[in-house]
């Protein structure tokens, strides 16, 4: 145990499951350092009361909802190579969508969506969007093969979608072969209308 | 006697179908509760404002997506998490100290110099954690969570959340030590 890390029964004490008093003498002192730092803890509460109106103002240039789609066009089978680079140590070699022509079995509105990712040295690929609510690892992509191919189906709603992958969990990357849009932190997103 | 309040199901579902008003109550709803959240892991108010506004926003555009209306606050809660995950990948550590200062310098008013100076030294140290680290902190020890309510929120497990806690500790241990 280095130095810098409280004892076993001191971590006890901050999570709360025992007392100071608990402790054995010998480690009152360091009970004592672990209860200042919780004390630091500032608690007071924060106020965001412009927030309300420019969210509004956001939502208010919004463009109508057409959340129900009561008709679904006859989709077309179509299949894009996008060469790209995304870093010669990972010397990844295309981004490829298939968009695969939805089951009969399927629900009207949802389309089936095989994305398709050349990464031969990644160690893990996965995709973040608005479908997941761009969570990093919700959808990891799955490798087949040593050819470096990363593949992951979903089926998403009809409408549009804004995704990105993200490899070995720290590389965000825009599929530089689609529509992107920047996302107003900073990043570009591709995007996807099904 | 008192109306009780809408539920969230019903205000989504009335924005769903046009009526984009009533998201105002949400926001007015959830705004507050999650600002503090946002504040200690982005080390700033200012980066919390952001941070919240920009979620509401996101939520607001992919709401057709939230798939259980009557549990609107946790899938928000993630678009929010989500939203700080990514600040924090792209904040420069002389970013975060500028940011340590000025959450620090609105609590002057509240506790006095000596107070104000260990919440700063504690908001700096919270900063070097990781944001893993730093989220189930702020979620136990600012917004009073128990463990089983945080693995509930994040979806993981009571024994990972604590080894990160218990990781965490030692590193503010070893921060503020240095900092002193």
């Amino acid at each position: 145990m280095s130095e810098h890390e409280f004892h076993p029964l001191v971590k006890q004490l901050l999570d709360g499951d025992i007392t100071l008093a608990d402790l054995p003498p010998a480690l009152r002192a360091e009970g004592d350092e672990a209860l200042r730092l919780l004390a630091a803890v500032d608690r007071s509460p924060v106020q965001l009361p412009a927030v309300s109106r420019r969210v509004m103002r956001a939502v208010a240039s919004r463009p109508a909802r057409s959340v129900w789609r009561v008709v679904v066009k006859p989709r077309e089978l179509r299949l894009r190579f996008r060469p790209w680079l995304l870093a010669p140590a990972l010397a990844i070699a295309a981004a490829l969508l298939v968009f695969l022509r939805t089951p009969t079995a399927a629900p009207a509105s949802l389309v089936t969506v095989r994305f398709v990712l050349v990464a031969p040295d990644a160690r893990e690929v996965s995709l973040a969007g608005t479908f997941n609510q761009w969570d990093a690892h919700a959808t990891p992509l799955i490798r087949s093969g040593p050819t470096g191919v990363w593949t992951a189906t979903l089926t998403l709603p009809a409408g549009q979608h804004q995704y990105a992958f993200v490899v070995d969990g720290v590389r965000w990357v825009a599929d530089p072969g689609a529509p992107a849009v920047n996302d107003g932190f900073g990043r570009r997103n591709s995007v996807l209308t099904l | 006697m008192r109306p009780e309040p809408e539920a969230d199901g019903e205000i989504v579902r009335a924005v769903l179908a046009g009526d984009r008003e009533r998201y105002a109550q949400l926001v007015e709803r959830y705004r507050d509760r999650y600002a503090r959240y946002a504040a200690r892991m982005l080390g700033s108010a200012d980066a919390a404002e952001d941070a919240v506004q920009d979620a509401f926003v996101r939520a607001f555009d992919q709401l057709s997506q939230c798939k259980e209306p009557d549990k609107f606050v946790g899938w928000f809660f993630l678009i929010l998490r989500n939203r700080c995950f990514a600040e924090r990948r792209r904040s420069r550590t002389e970013a975060s100290l500028e940011a340590a200062e000025t959450v620090a310098a609105k609590d002057r008013t509240d506790g006095g110099a000596e107070t104000a100076e260990r919440r700063r030294a504690l908001q700096l140290a919270l900063m070097a954690l990781t944001p893993d680290q730093r989220e189930v902190f702020v979620l136990k020890h600012v917004e009073g969570l128990s463990y089983g309510e945080i693995a509930e929120r994040l979806s993981t497990s009571i024994p990972s959340l604590k080894m990160r806690m218990h990781r965490a500790y030692d590193r503010l241990r070893e921060e503020l030590r240095e900092h002193k």
